[in-house]
């Protein structure tokens, strides 16, 4: 290799990723939950897969007990629902029970995203929960590597969207109202700012086959604030006594 | 009085924050019925403040001289923060008119959506907007 050309590649080397990654859409903020999604998420629920069944309860929305959204319950699921003791949420055990990936990214609380090219992370202010995205270009682990409320997660752009597969996610409230997603839950995600870059959109895609079927749908929106910053929840188990 | 500067701050913060929040570890529309307004004087017994709900303790006399307790618990405290709360907001012996959700099973338990005191001044709690558009 000749001298000029080391040094071309020497220089691609220190420019490209810095490059690359002003070329990329920043999340860097804190972001308050946006209960009204607006126009602009049209989309993002454009490419939710055809089927989807959606679930309104994203942000402001909430279903009660028995509402399922029209999602089709499994045999286990159903009988899981039915024997679900609705008192026992008001134990000390049950208390601090921390929720999923599945569920904490609707929840109206805010959170904090640092990202760098290779990974992304999202600071949730609910239950102090911290998700990180790989965008390193790495591959889940084996199947039966440790599920956790986080998961795994791996992400990459695609043009403007940031596109977000999660596995290994532990079995957790799915609703909030007794109905629970089990441990081979997969979601799919895309993220995408508003033009204005003010607002952040997410569509969140679940599949398990074991709790329902077909597919799940939610979208989720928050505002860029600035000068704000996330609270500790530190979660007190003293409630449930 | 506010300044005009505080007070837009206060309105965009409203914005942000004001509007229904309410989730912490159990549902609200399982638990609370969302369509319904109590009202219930007391005398405050006591009042944690931590995640995932603030708990009010409160003593109720009635007509006969009969004394309950009423326990009233907030949504997230990390949300009532940026609305003004403290663990101080409430005090034992403070003389309070509790208003809120009531609790399904018909116990003497209540989900805060306003506290007003002796004096008149009031602590909003969680927003009261149509059902279901508040979580637990």
């Amino acid at each position: 290799m000749s001298k000029l050309s080391t040094q071309i590649l020497l220089l691609l080397v220190l420019v490209l990723p810095g490059w690359l990654l002003a070329q990329t859409p920043m999340l860097d903020s804190f972001w308050a939950v946006q209960f009204d999604p607006g126009v602009q998420a049209k989309e993002l629920l454009d490419k939710l897969p055809a089927g989807a069944i959606f679930i309104n309860d994203a942000g402001a929305g909430e279903l009660g007990e028995g509402q399922y959204s029209g999602l089709v319950l499994s045999a286990k699921a159903q009988e899981q629902v039915k024997n679900y003791d609705f008192a026992e949420e008001f134990t000390r055990e049950f208390t601090c029970t921390q929720p999923s990936v599945a569920f904490y990214m609707q929840a109206p609380f805010p959170m904090e995203i640092y990202q760098d090219s290779k990974l992304l992370v999202m600071r949730m202010e609910y239950y102090d929960m911290v998700r990180v995205i790989f965008l390193d270009g790495r591959q889940h682990p084996p199947a039966d590597a440790p599920h956790t409320k986080n998961g795994h997660s791996i992400g990459h752009w695609e043009g403007d969207e940031l596109v977000v597969d999660t596995t290994h996610i532990a079995a957790a409230t799915f609703m909030n109202n007794g109905f629970s997603h089990s441990d081979n839950l997969h979601l799919s995600e895309r993220f995408k700012l508003s033009a204005d870059g003010q607002v952040l959109l997410a569509t969140q895609v679940s599949e398990d086959p074991e709790v329902f079927q077909g597919m799940a749908a939610r979208l989720m929106a928050w505002r860029r604030v600035a000068n704000e910053y996330i609270y500790p929840y530190e979660c007190d188990a003293s409630f449930g006594e | 009085m506010l300044s005009k500067k505080i007070q837009g701050i206060v309105i965009i913060l409203n914005a942000f924050f004001l509007a229904p929040l309410a989730q912490a570890h159990h549902s609200f529309a399982v638990h609370f019925v969302a369509d319904n307004t109590i009202f219930v004087s007391g005398t405050v017994d006591s009042f944690r403040f931590s995640n995932p709900h603030g708990m009010l303790t409160f003593s109720v006399v009635d007509a006969s001289g009969q004394v309950a307790q009423w326990r009233a618990e907030t949504n997230s405290p990390n949300v009532l923060k940026r609305r003004g709360w403290t663990k101080e907001s409430l005090k034992a012996g403070d003389n309070i008119t509790v208003e809120g959700f009531p609790a399904r099973d018909g116990t003497s338990y209540m989900r805060i959506s306003k506290v007003v005191f002796a004096d008149g001044h009031e602590l909003i709690g969680q927003a009261r907007t149509a059902p279901p558009a508040e979580k637990d």
